[in-house]
């Protein structure tokens, strides 16, 4: 798997397209748990994306992910635009000093870290990381695969369903105690959306 | 040495020379006693002073660092506390006339330094 | 005159920051700067990386600013704002951990004296220590 910048540009615009569609989705989740806010904050900051796709497709790789990161983080607003900002930033810090796609775990894992640092958070508190988390296990567990695409959908796919018995104690929904038991969580929703739709476009490009 | 200062209704403000400390006493007439406002213009003005500043709103009561905001926040001494400053340093008198006299005359604003 | 510690205030509300930073210039005065920010683009409740960061620019002082704020995402979104700026603007700004209208009064209070940075965000503190 190699990324040509058209493949790259394609990506985002997929992953852009994917979120915005799914903005209903993502609002009606957290409408349960959270602000309700999570799709119009999430479709504001993947159009502001869409309309900066020109500049992204131009950039090297790793410039390209940190526009997207402060594009995110100028729009989103919320508690993801942060979290989501800085682990396009992060990525593309350390994809700066590394290769695609041999360092894809590693870069991947740049993200998570970052929003770990962010959110204060880690795996298993009902929040995006519970998909992030997984899906960087298998990158890092699963580096040769050739089925690594279907790998990381599944994971994500399996990776949100597990949240929706957790209980949350990060974020908005932590106030909500163990009223928060029962429903998906909206920050790991989003992040299956993106992750799907990268598996998605590479797939079709294959 | 006394210095005395009077305002209608009010009982005589004292300063002396006490040991190495400069001492005071004021009445606080303030309608609700010494509240956020009053304390953050005491706080300030003891700011502009050299002298290390302690100040308390009874003798039953510690003595406090009258530059500390949130110490001097916490007072909350009532109306009609006789208030006591005492401090220590080269500007020792210059700092309890002025803070008997911020008190004594209500906390009027002051202007910039 | 030397140059002040600025404040900053960062709340979800635009009404709570406004009001807060009336109540700073009333109670302690004008020689301190107060910028402040509050509410999402679209007028609701939230706070905006970019607002925050032009706030900490509109009151830069060289002897650094204090940023209060209400809760987490301000916090958050504080921190993201602070890791943005310019390289040599990034180390003079802190955000405190205080409740929002008595650790800014009491951050002004304490840089109208003068005092550093470091001791501004220590006084604001003080409310939120043990």
């Amino acid at each position: 798997m190699t990324l040509q910048p058209d493949t790259f540009k394609s990506l985002v615009k997929d992953a852009a397209e994917q979120v915005i569609a799914s903005a209903p989705e993502l609002t009606a989740l957290d409408q349960a748990i959270g602000d309700g806010d999570h799709g119009s904050n999430m479709k504001r900051g993947f159009q502001a994306v869409l309309g900066k796709l020109d500049t992204i497709g131009a950039q090297p790789l790793d410039e390209a992910l940190k526009t997207i990161g402060k594009t995110l983080v100028m729009t989103v607003g919320g508690a993801s635009g942060p979290l989501y900002g800085s682990f396009f930033l992060a990525a593309g810090e350390a994809l700066s000093q590394k290769e695609l796609p041999e360092d894809l775990a590693e870069v991947f894992g740049s993200g998570v870290n970052a929003v770990s640092a962010r959110g204060r958070s880690q795996a298993g508190e009902k929040t995006m990381l519970d998909v992030l988390v997984p899906v960087l296990e298998i990158l890092k567990a699963e580096a040769g695969r050739s089925d690594l695409i279907e790998r990381v959908r599944a994971t994500a796919s399996e990776a949100v369903a597990r949240t929706a018995p957790m209980q949350a104690t990060k974020g908005r929904a932590s106030f909500l105690g163990s009223r928060s038991i029962g429903h998906i969580d909206p920050g790991a929703k989003s992040s299956c959306v993106l992750l799907h739709a990268v598996c998605s476009t590479l797939e079709a490009r294959q | 040495m006394a210095v005395g200062r009077t305002m209608i209704g009010q009982d005589m403000l004292e300063t002396s020379a006490n040991g190495p400390f400069v001492t005071g006493k004021v009445r606080l007439e303030h309608a609700v006693g010494m509240h956020a406002r009053p304390a953050v213009k005491l706080t300030k003005l003891a700011k502009r002073f050299q002298a290390q500043i302690s100040i308390r709103a009874s003798e039953a009561a510690d003595w406090i660092n009258a530059k500390s905001v949130a110490k001097v926040m916490a007072l909350r001494a009532p109306r009609n506390s006789i208030i006591e400053i005492k401090a220590l340093g080269e500007d020792a008198q210059a700092a309890v006339v002025a803070l008997v006299d911020l008190v004594a005359a209500d906390f009027p604003d002051v202007g910039p330094s | 005159m030397n140059d002040l510690v600025s404040i900053v205030i960062v709340s979800h509300s635009m009404d709570i920051a406004k009001g807060t930073a009336d109540m700073v210039r009333q109670m302690v005065g004008s020689e301190v700067k107060v910028a402040f920010c509050g509410g999402d683009p679209d007028g609701g409740l939230g706070t905006n990386v970019g607002r925050i960061m032009d706030a900490i620019n509109d009151a830069w002082s060289s002897k650094g600013v204090a940023i209060l704020v209400d809760l987490g995402g301000a916090e958050t979104n504080s921190e993201m704002a602070v890791e943005m700026l310019e390289p040599e603007r990034r180390q003079r700004v802190v955000v405190c951990n205080a409740p929002i209208v008595e650790g800014a009064v009491m951050a002004a209070t304490e840089a109208a004296g003068g005092s550093s940075l470091e001791q501004v965000k220590a006084v604001a503190e003080e409310l939120s220590a043990g």
